[in-house]
């Protein structure tokens, strides 16, 4: 007997049933369907036109026996129950059925045998694996069979399902497969991911367990009137969930769907649900409508059924004064008269207040809500209800709200994955558990302004165009979130991360000197892009200390330029401008406030925040900061956060810049007095230390030499000669001429700056007048020496 | 040994199965047609068309009148309906009452016939 440590029994009568169905499948069923036919038929025929009884008799034996055969593979030998509670006896016949009576069963020769079965084509499509491709990972020892057995019984158990499926031999296959792990290592593709991938097909084989849910029959709607109004203006939830055949009893089992009942059950005539956008409000009414379509509901609310009104086609319907009040009240008329009709107002903002596209109901809706002839159900974000409570506060007391919550992330996941399902089918695509995994991932740390599950399955949405071959990937979700928000979230590689690796050489193209701070910053950034640092802080933090005219603000803007690939991906805000407590406000407000820090991140969450002369700010932007360093995030004044995340954060200032000076000119060197300088800011109270602390580096800038300033007045001659190439005119200066204009404009106070105005007027209006008089055209090479300047 | 698989579970499981189906077809045949719905709304005016009584004792009599046609309508179309369930219900029973008594009896039928046409 080919007993496998009192596990699996291939000799047995349910192994040998199970490969008589395999051996049958649906061919031989309808073989044997379509004999005891003709058996019949024949018999029939010879009872009617013959006198053969024998043949007869015979023929019908036969159609008795096919009869009985089909009987047997429908009901027994296809679905083979289990008949005990070992593990042979709940072995699942598409296993059992594939594995002939004399082999000798090893990890992988199971894993060969269950290569074809859909529940195989399954886990491996949505983890991108090939069953051959991992087969040699597998172990040919039958001594590692055992425990195999026993983690894929113990997967059954903790899926409830008495069936050990193909699935759960599989998946635990996996698991014990010492071999696939340098596969598994290179797609980071861990053991909990293998078991949830097990999970989702199982909940998938319940679905399928699951028997449709009936919907009332053909007398159900009689006990209604008819409701012309409301289905013009609306539609009807319950309606659409019996004809669409989309399902959600997922959502009608979830404590929001429960809260409204229990509300009702109470005696509240209007129920707000009450969420961020993408929580499922809406999801969870579709809910509401399947368990009133079962009846499996408070008595209260048995026979109702639900209508989703659409206010945006109520208010654009009305074109006359008067029309729109009209329009409600025939509606709630029609859905008194009807009875057992719930309304649901989606967006029930636009009907509570006056302004573009929304008009203010209450007072029509006030005397139908007291008479409690129908109910309502409406859907508004926490602040939307706030603002009703405030204006409309009679209005308000009615209404029964209903708070939801984010759900944990194993019911997320499970949404996506139910979600995930849908689309495969209308795209024809294969979305794989990393690409859900990954959606969950992005969207929770680039969408804060809306909530799982939606933002997640947007995302999902948003990845489907950029698949590749018909799989939807983890890169895919990455690229869909790069396109839509501006972000960077795959991994560094080929020629970005040559250009991570040199990114001090590319910078010093653009900035003079700075070494030490040039160097501290790119670390950071490398560190960042590499994954190594803090995903909840933002990518640095830097605080640049230094005289007016070093180069703080063109090391930001380098940054921008080369790490954002754009030197205008900046937000820049002057803090002298924010002195006063109530700048606070200006700082968060999520109006249109052009000074707004909060719309400008949320337009452009990828970038560099320049806070300029930050030691000017008032204490309470100040703490602002701090919160921003800390957690990456700031809320606006209407209580949305606002990820600062993806954003290098830079502050200048010019406090102690004297210092700096005196001490770099008395010969010493910065990092010789780094220390002393910061400790010296914070006890004449310049800083107060737990912002320093904050910061990733904070970054000296030393004044500028002379011959350092020379090479700033050389690359300023690069960015003239970048003007002047459209009229095809170069210019050059030489050393001679370039030390005068140093020499004429340095101050040490003022850093580079002068070179500016001493460049513009020494060497622009020099070429200006040659232009103009006609001694300078296309072509020429103007060469500029002492002499030369306009000085 | 597989025959011995086949007539345990004919006279088993199988048997057990047949009448488990009978019984799900009646209960599916009380759903469909609404059963429990329409005796509870038996007398209720049909697609709950009624007519409110306006002022004077005419208007109350027509209302009295076009309320009892409504009902009058509602009670025929859900009396019919609910006949018709009676009947569909009778004659699944009757029919699943005789395969349940004529199951067991089937492989000694088909044995039979094929010796009787043999011999």
């Amino acid at each position: 007997m080919n007993l496998i440590n009192n596990l699996l029994d291939l000799r047995s009568i349910r192994a040998t049933k199970a490969r008589l169905a395999r051996k049958l499948g649906e061919p031989g069923y309808y073989t044997i369907v379509a004999g005891e036919m003709a058996f019949w038929l024949l018999a029939a025929t010879i009872v009617v036109i013959g006198d053969n009884k024998s043949v007869a008799f015979l023929a019908a034996g036969l159609g008795l026996v096919c009869f009985m055969l089909a009987q047997w593979y429908q009901h027994d030998l296809k679905p083979l129950p289990p008949e005990d509670g070992s593990f042979n006896g709940r072995l699942s016949g598409d296993v059992l059925g594939r594995l002939p009576a004399d082999l000798t069963v090893t990890p992988q020769r199971l894993w060969q045998a269950l290569s074809t079965h859909w529940h195989m084509y399954f886990l491996m499509n949505h983890s991108l694996l090939f069953a051959d491709s991992l087969r040699l990972g597998i172990s040919d020892n039958p001594a590692d069979l055992e425990p195999v057995l026993k983690t894929a019984a113990q997967l059954a158990e903790e899926s409830g399902r008495q069936i050990i499926e193909p699935g759960h031999i599989i998946v635990a296959i996996q698991l014990h497969a010492r071999g696939l792990q340098p596969v598994y290592n290179h797609l980071k593709f861990g053991s909990n991911d293998v078991k949830a991938l097990g999970d989702w097909l199982n909940r998938i084989l319940d679905m399928q367990d699951r028997e449709l849910p009936f919907f009332g029959g053909i007398g159900r709607d009689w006990s209604n009137g008819f409701t012309p109004t409301l289905n013009r203006f609306g539609s009807n939830l319950s309606f659409a969930i019996e004809h669409s055949g989309a399902h959600f009893s997922t959502m009608a089992e979830s404590p929001g769907v429960t809260a409204v009942q229990n509300s009702f059950a109470q005696g509240a005539k209007a129920v707000a649900l009450i969420g961020p956008n993408g929580i499922g409000k809406t999801s969870h009414v579709y809910g509401l409508a399947q368990l009133l379509l079962e009846g499996n509901v408070v008595p209260t609310l048995q026979y109702s059924q639900i209508f989703g009104l659409n206010p945006s086609v109520i208010i654009s319907s009305a074109r006359r004064p008067g029309e729109l009040e009209e329009i409600v009240l025939t509606l709630m008329g029609e859905a008194v008269q009807a009875g057992h009709v719930m309304l649901f107002l989606d967006d029930a903002p636009l009907f509570f207040s006056n302004g573009p596209g929304s008009v203010d109901l209450t007072q029509i809706l006030l005397p139908v809500l007291q008479s409690g002839r129908v109910r309502l159900i409406m859907a508004m974000d926490a602040s939307d209800y706030q603002r009703l409570r405030v204006h409309n506060s009679a209005f308000a007391n009615l209404i029964s709200p209903v708070m939801l919550s984010e759900r944990p992330q194993a019911e997320i996941m499970d949404i996506l994955e139910d979600g995930a399902l849908g689309l495969e089918h209308q795209h024809n695509v294969i979305i794989t558990y990393d690409a859900l995994r990954e959606c969950y991932r992005l969207s929770g740390r680039y969408d804060t302004e809306n909530a799982y599950p939606g933002k997640a399955l947007n995302l999902l949405e948003q990845a489907l165009s950029h698949g590749n071959g018909g799989a939807i990937t983890a890169e895919s979700v990455q690229k869909a979130i790069e396109q839509s928000r501006g972000v960077k979230v795959a991994a560094a590689a080929g020629v970005e991360a040559d250009e991570l690796l040199h990114l001090e050489d590319t910078i010093h193209q653009r900035m003079i000197n700075q070494t030490r701070a040039v160097k501290v910053v790119a670390s950071a950034l490398r560190r960042a892009r590499a994954g190594v640092a803090n995903p909840k802080r933002p990518i640095g933090s830097f605080l640049f200390l230094g005289p007016t005219g070093v180069g703080k603000t063109e090391l930001a803007k380098a940054i921008a330029a080369t790490y954002f690939k754009d030197e205008t991906n900046m937000v820049r805000l002057d803090m002298s401008e924010y002195q006063h407590p109530d700048d606070v406000k200006r700082l968060l407000s999520n109006g249109a406030d052009d000074n707004s820090l909060i719309l400008a991140i949320r337009r452009q969450p990828f970038t560099v925040v320049l806070l300029d002369e930050i030691e000017k700010a008032n204490p309470n932007i100040l703490n602002l900061l701090l919160q921003m360093l800390d957690e990456g995030e700031l809320t606006d004044s209407g209580g949305r956060r606002a990820s600062f995340k993806d954003c290098i954060i830079i502050c200048t200032s010019n406090a102690g810049a004297d210092i700096i000076r005196q001490r770099i000119e008395q010969g010493e060197e910065l990092e010789s007095f780094e220390r002393e300088f910061t400790d010296e800011l914070i006890s004449n109270g310049q800083f107060r230390p737990e912002l320093l602390n904050r910061f990733d580096e904070i970054v000296l800038f030393r004044p500028l030499k002379p011959e350092e300033l020379a090479q700033v007045v050389g690359l300023m001659v690069t960015g003239i000669n970048k003007t002047l190439a459209v009229q095809n005119i170069s210019v050059e200066l030489t050393d001679a001429a370039i030390m005068k204009i140093v020499e004429v404009g340095n101050d040490p106070r003022l850093g580079a700056r002068p070179m500016r105005r001493q460049l513009q007027r020494a060497v622009e209006d020099s070429i200006a007048n040659r232009i103009l008089m006609g001694q300078a055209s296309a072509g020429d090479h103007i060469r500029l020496d002492v002499g030369d300047l306009a000085l | 040994m597989l025959a011995v698989a086949f007539i345990r579970w004919w006279y088993g499981a199988g048997w057990r199965n047949l009448a488990h189906n009978v019984q799900r077809r009646s209960q599916r045949t009380l759903d469909s047609f609404s059963v429990p719905t329409l005796l509870r709304t038996l007398f209720a005016p049909w697609k709950r068309i009624i007519t409110a009584p306006g002022a004077g004792i005419d208007a109350h009599l027509k209302a009295i009148g076009d309320n009892a046609i409504s009902r009058l309508v509602g009670f025929t179309v859900r009396l019919t309906v609910l006949v018709s369930a009676g009947l569909s219900l009778v004659v699944m029973m009757l029919a699943g009452v005789i395969q349940i008594a004529l199951w067991p009896l089937l492989p000694i039928a088909a044995v039979g016939l094929i010796i009787g046409g043999l011999l």
